[in-house]
């Protein structure tokens, strides 16, 4: 049926670039759709103990391939686990392997579940390759629960202890470089710099350099029942570099952000304009059909519309009435008909002389129906080409919206994490992964439809097109 | 007599998209509670003032009191605050119109005034200044390269330039601008990547101008990029069109130079359509100014918007919202005038 | 011969391969002569004018032919000497379409005296005044100097653009379907004024359509083209009465006449497609004389009587 228009369609590049560009995207999106939640916004991205432990705007992890200087690796270890007697031993072993300090360095414990009430004992030790084990910290958990045991303690929220920060550790481990290099540092200002410096550093002159080999870190839990558990253990070494886009001043792993994107952006461009196309055509036809009162209303109104700048009214009206995406693409689409209805209109004057209106006519149709199997029909194929067109125009005026700060915090978008890398001197900074993925990507998206409408042009030009 | 009629009923529309603009905002305003909001805040001012001033002759607190309870009174009667907001949307059509709203909540003008008057005002002609350059830059390359193209249509060269201008036409304004500022500001360290001076700026005028010219090239090169795609995508297009017209061949046929022919027959007859496509793109390319000063913190009316949404200042939002609408309007009326001028079947 | 056309051949590069526009045309005119060039559309007949002006556009190319103007090859010119000494000056045109063979932007009467402008340094008012003058010669009003094209109707358009063709005094106008997009009344009037014309200056005509008995009103000479191809050139009464191609019998069959009782006939089959044309004479799908020879060879021209044929039927 529409074999003739598949083959013009895909006779240049640019059909087929843009056709292959939209699958990928749909692709992407589906695939997000499927396996995302959909509170994935409020629930995981803007949820900061969520990235806890990642690492602060760090590059991708592919940077080490061009990079002269690797940096280390982020790193999640488990632990071995050993008990006797009523001790729960748990050993994490590491290799530091890199020219460069681990960004930070803590423990995470979760998921107790306690027979009784007493206090446990928390001990952590650290061997170095040039060491044996030094206590780094002793620590009371206590607790209180009422009812009967077995007490689930750590369940939703995991102990967390970060070796960086805590005052013990950096005290204990001054005193470890002072005693066997005798090199002396002061625990504040070894807390200001991040104790891992020292923890995984040895003294070269007057500073600390890293010190490459066998690392083990053990945590020694005194429990009061033998039955007693711990159902989670991680240590989590923070890496100089994250996954495959990195990550921003939260930690947020910048992967997952942008793949969000992509269902997001195709939603807005889709929806806006599917209901532009639909809003647009219906006034269109029946301001240049039925003519009269309509005609004139509808006019009046698309050519104050029309004529409205778009983005002072954007921002005033998110700014003011809320800055959530529906609203956006409320505004979007009241703005957004008036420019098809125009061209709607001119068209629909032009088929309404053709003889085979008049013909219908004389027979008797409803208008109806004319409007349907005649007129509509006619304005379909320019009406879609319009439609593809006008995908772009919403997703970059998201993004322009989001870019100014006004993007719906409940879900992440290209726009957004732009922003926010602006916002915190991304460009100062150097955070290339940071600013420069989201708009290559609105860009990509922009494109693809851009290429599709090309490709249309010349099905759809109504100058072009012949009256069957 | 015919031009006047018409272009009389242009600005009469035209006047219908400011007075729509404004009526939308003050109803916004007026039905989410801001507008009271932003006139109880006037009067608390004022009160302070009352205050200070009073406290040095009445001494006892209870009658200060009573003093300023009575002066709130009369300042609510006033503003009509005890009316509910439809009845005071007229004055605050007044308002509005008159920029009268009171003071920012933490943004200053550069001379240090608080009223939202003066900071947006002050800003006005920097906007202005970026904006009006780049479109006229855009303007004469976006023809000359348009033409240049026509000629050329069909060739390599041409079909190059036409994905170009798609892909300028996808390409993010703010999102170019943050790339030339990686580039051209920190990669090669050709020029400043943010602000209107240098600080301090130089005394000389003439050093102070170049100075400008300097700061001003990013966001003017990133408007042009921006914009010049479409410029040279429709002036080619309509340069086209006309070319393949039967008077273009009998003016060839009248033995015309060929320069005559481009100029006259050509680009002469081009032209208004060309300027239609320009006030068409009119409201983006303002859309454009306001995200290249946020990148660039260019002192403008965009940066503003930008400046004022983080500080959460709805009073010079709605100042800007308004001014940006009448400079639209303003510019658009001047083209459609222009538009008159240039193609007599408009005339009459 | 005022102007001797040899053998003129062009063709067109398209999408689809080469378009044989126009094969081996050949005529003559003398000065004050009009030569009626009748073909259906798609025959070359606007190519032919096209030629004469070398306006021909970028995807033609003029394989062979010589045009001997005054003793002048005018395809062998340089351009600029062409545009100098004969466009316009010597031979002028009157396009198809007057609805758009105006400038819309510019006033009828300035563009009526650019040529005088361009061409002969005139000055200005002097120009204007001539204009205004040659506006006067083709029945128009000197008001509509400062007219704008839209102001216009469809007939004064017409006489503007005739106007225009004259300004420079030229020998030779062609004239391609002159009055094809307007009223008949109209017509007859344009049809008029353009014999009047001819007799005043002394002009010679090629006035092409695709109306034969248009043609034969105002022309000496008719020249029939099928297929690029002029098939029958012969003195207009000869061709009228006595048409000696197979074509040029049938064209005349399918003019509906008042005096006749018999109903028009219509020509059957379609014109061949030029790109790929049929091989031998390219009338044979259609001919109700076709002999063998006519698949295989092109036919010759010969003279009968008055007229010169490319027919084999006159094969002796």
């Amino acid at each position: 049926m529409f074999k003739e228009e598949i083959k013009i369609f895909l006779k240049g590049g640019s059909g087929k670039v843009g056709l292959a560009l939209f699958t990928l995207l749909l692709a992407l999106s589906l695939y997000v759709i499927a396996s995302f939640p959909l509170d994935f916004g409020v629930r995981y991205w803007n949820n900061p103990s969520y990235w806890a432990d990642y690492p602060i705007t760090v590059p991708p992890a592919w940077y080490n391939f061009f990079s002269d200087n690797p940096k280390p690796e982020h790193k999640i270890i488990s632990a071995e686990e050993k008990s006797f007697d009523n001790n729960l031993q748990l050993s994490f072993r590491f290799k530091q392997v890199y020219d460069d300090f681990p960004s930070f360095i803590s423990l995470r414990l979760g998921k107790f579940t306690l027979n009784s009430l007493n206090p446990l004992t928390l001990e952590l030790y650290l061997k170095r390759p040039d060491s044996e084990f030094i206590l780094l910290k002793r620590q009371i958990l206590t607790s209180s629960f009422e009812g009967n045991p077995p007490f689930n303690l750590y369940f939703d929220e995991p102990l967390r202890i970060s070796l960086t920060a805590d005052p013990d550790v950096s005290f204990e481990i001054s005193s470890f470089l002072s005693r066997k290099y005798n090199f002396k540092i002061l625990q504040t200002e070894l807390l200001s710099k991040g104790a891992h410096v020292a923890l995984f550093g040895k003294p070269e002159k007057d500073i600390l350099i890293p010190l490459k080999g066998d690392y083990e870190i053990v945590v020694n839990l005194k429990l009061s029942d033998p039955k007693d558990k711990v159902g989670e253990a991680r240590l989590i070494l923070g890496g100089g570099v994250y996954g495959l886009m990195g990550t921003d001043s939260l930690g947020r792993d910048l992967f997952v952000g942008l793949l969000f994107g992509f269902p997001v952006a195709l939603f807005i461009g889709a929806v806006v304009s599917f209901l532009v196309a639909l809003i647009g055509t219906f006034n269109g036809i029946i301001s240049g059909y039925m003519g009269g009162k309509s005609d004139t209303l509808i006019q009046r109104a698309s050519d104050i519309l029309a004529n409205m700048p778009l983005l002072p009214l954007l921002i005033f009206l998110t700014f003011v009435l809320g800055q959530k995406l529906w609203l956006v693409m409320l505004i979007l689409i009241v703005f957004g008909w008036p420019g098809l209805t125009i061209l709607i209109r001119s068209m629909v004057l032009q088929i309404k002389s053709f003889q085979f209106i008049e013909a219908a006519q004389a027979l008797g149709s409803t208008r109806g129906r004319i409007i349907l199997k005649h007129i509509f029909p006619q304005t379909a194929p320019f009406v879609f080409a319009q439609m593809i067109f006008s995908v772009p125009g919403a997703i970059l005026a998201e993004a322009a919206l989001s870019f100014l700060g006004l993007g719906d915090p409940s879900l992440p978008t290209w726009g957004q994490i732009l922003e926010l890398g602006f916002r915190r001197g991304g460009i100062y900074s150097g955070y290339w992964w940071w600013i420069l993925p989201p708009g290559i990507l609105i860009m990509i998206t922009a494109f693809t439809f851009l290429l599709i409408a090309l490709a249309l042009e010349p099905l759809v030009n109504p100058r072009l097109r012949r009256i069957k | 007599m015919i031009v006047g009629k018409k272009l009389a009923l242009r600005g009469i529309t035209l006047l219908g998209v400011l007075f729509s603009v404004l009526l939308l905002v003050v109803v916004t305003l007026g039905a989410t509670g801001l507008s009271d909001n932003m006139l109880k805040a006037i009067v608390s001012d004022q009160l302070r003032e009352l205050r200070t001033s009073l406290a040095q002759t009445i001494r006892d607190p209870l009658e200060l009191e009573k003093v300023l309870e009575q002066r709130r009174n009369q300042l609510y009667d006033f503003y009509g605050l005890d009316e509910p907001w439809y009845n005071r949307l007229p004055d605050l059509i007044i308002r509005v119109l008159s920029l009268d709203l009171g003071s920012a909540r933490n943004l200053k003008s550069f001379s240090g005034s608080s009223k939202v008057s003066d900071i947006v005002l002050e800003r006005l002609p920097n906007t202005i200044l970026l904006v009006t350059t780049a479109l006229i830059i855009s303007g004469l390359l976006g023809l000359y390269f348009g033409v240049k193209l026509a000629i050329k249509a069909g060739t390599k060269f041409d079909r190059f330039f036409s994905y170009l201008s798609s892909i300028s036409y996808a390409l993010p304004t703010w999102w170019l601008g943050i790339i030339f500022i990686l580039l051209l500001a920190f990669q090669l360290r050709i020029f400043p990547p943010t602000g209107m001076y240098s600080s301090p700026p130089p005394s000389d005028n003439l050093l102070k101008f170049l100075d400008l010219l300097w700061h001003a090239s990013l966001p003017i090169l990133t408007l042009v990029v921006a914009s010049i795609g479409g410029w040279i995508y429709s002036v080619r297009t309509m340069v086209l069109n006309v070319a393949q017209e039967d008077f273009v061949t009998l003016g060839r046929a009248k033995g015309l130079k060929e320069s005559t022919i481009m100029k006259r027959y050509i680009i002469r007859v081009a032209a208004p359509p060309i300027l239609t496509g320009l006030i068409l793109g009119l409201a983006g390319s303002l859309g454009g100014a306001i995200l290249t000063e946020t990148v660039f913190g260019w002192p403008g009316m965009g940066r503003l918007y930008y400046d004022a949404i983080l500080a959460l200042d709805e009073n010079v939002i709605i100042a800007l919202t308004f001014l940006f609408t009448l400079i639209y309007i303003i510019a658009r009326f001047i083209l459609e005038a222009l538009y008159m001028v240039l193609d007599p079947r408009v005339r009459y | 011969m005022m102007l001797e056309l040899k053998d003129l051949t062009v063709n067109y590069l398209t999408d689809r391969g080469r378009l044989k526009a126009l094969n081996k045309v050949s005529f003559s005119l003398s000065e004050g002569e009009a030569l009626g060039v009748v073909g259906e559309s798609g025959s070359g007949k606007t190519t032919l004018g096209l030629s004469l002006m070398r306006l021909l556009p970028k995807n033609a190319e003029l394989l062979e032919g010589k045009a001997i103007f005054n003793g002048l090859d005018i395809f062998g010119l340089l351009e600029e000497e062409f545009r100098r000494k004969i466009r316009w000056k010597k031979i002028s045109m009157v396009f198809q379409g007057a609805m758009n063979s105006l400038n819309p932007v510019i006033k009828v009467g300035h563009q009526v005296a650019e040529p005088l402008i361009e061409h002969e340094n005139l000055p200005k008012p002097e120009a204007y005044r001539r204009a205004e003058e040659a506006l006067e010669q083709v029945g128009l009003n000197r008001q509509v100097f400062h007219c704008y094209p839209h102001e216009l109707s469809g007939g004064m358009k017409q006489r503007i653009v005739i106007a225009m063709a004259l300004i420079l005094s030229p020998k030779i106008v062609i004239l391609d379907e002159p009055t094809s997009a307007l009223d008949v009344s109209i017509q007859a009037q344009i049809i008029n004024l353009l014999k009047k014309l001819k007799w005043e200056l002394s002009l010679s005509f090629i006035f092409i359509t695709h109306d034969i008995s248009l043609a034969s009103d105002i022309s000496d000479r008719i020249a029939v083209v099928y297929a690029g191809e002029i098939v029958e050139i012969g003195p207009s009464e000869d061709v009228l009465l006595n048409p000696k191609h197979p074509y040029t019998k049938e064209l005349l069959e399918s003019i509906p006449r008042i005096t006749l009782d018999k109903l028009p006939s219509f020509i059957a089959g379609s014109p061949p497609d030029m790109v790929d044309p049929p091989k031998g004479c390219k009338f044979h799908p259609r001919c109700p004389e076709v002999m063998d020879i006519c698949y295989r060879e092109e036919p010759k021209d010969f003279t009968v009587s008055k007229q010169r044929v490319r027919c084999w039927l006159y094969n002796d």
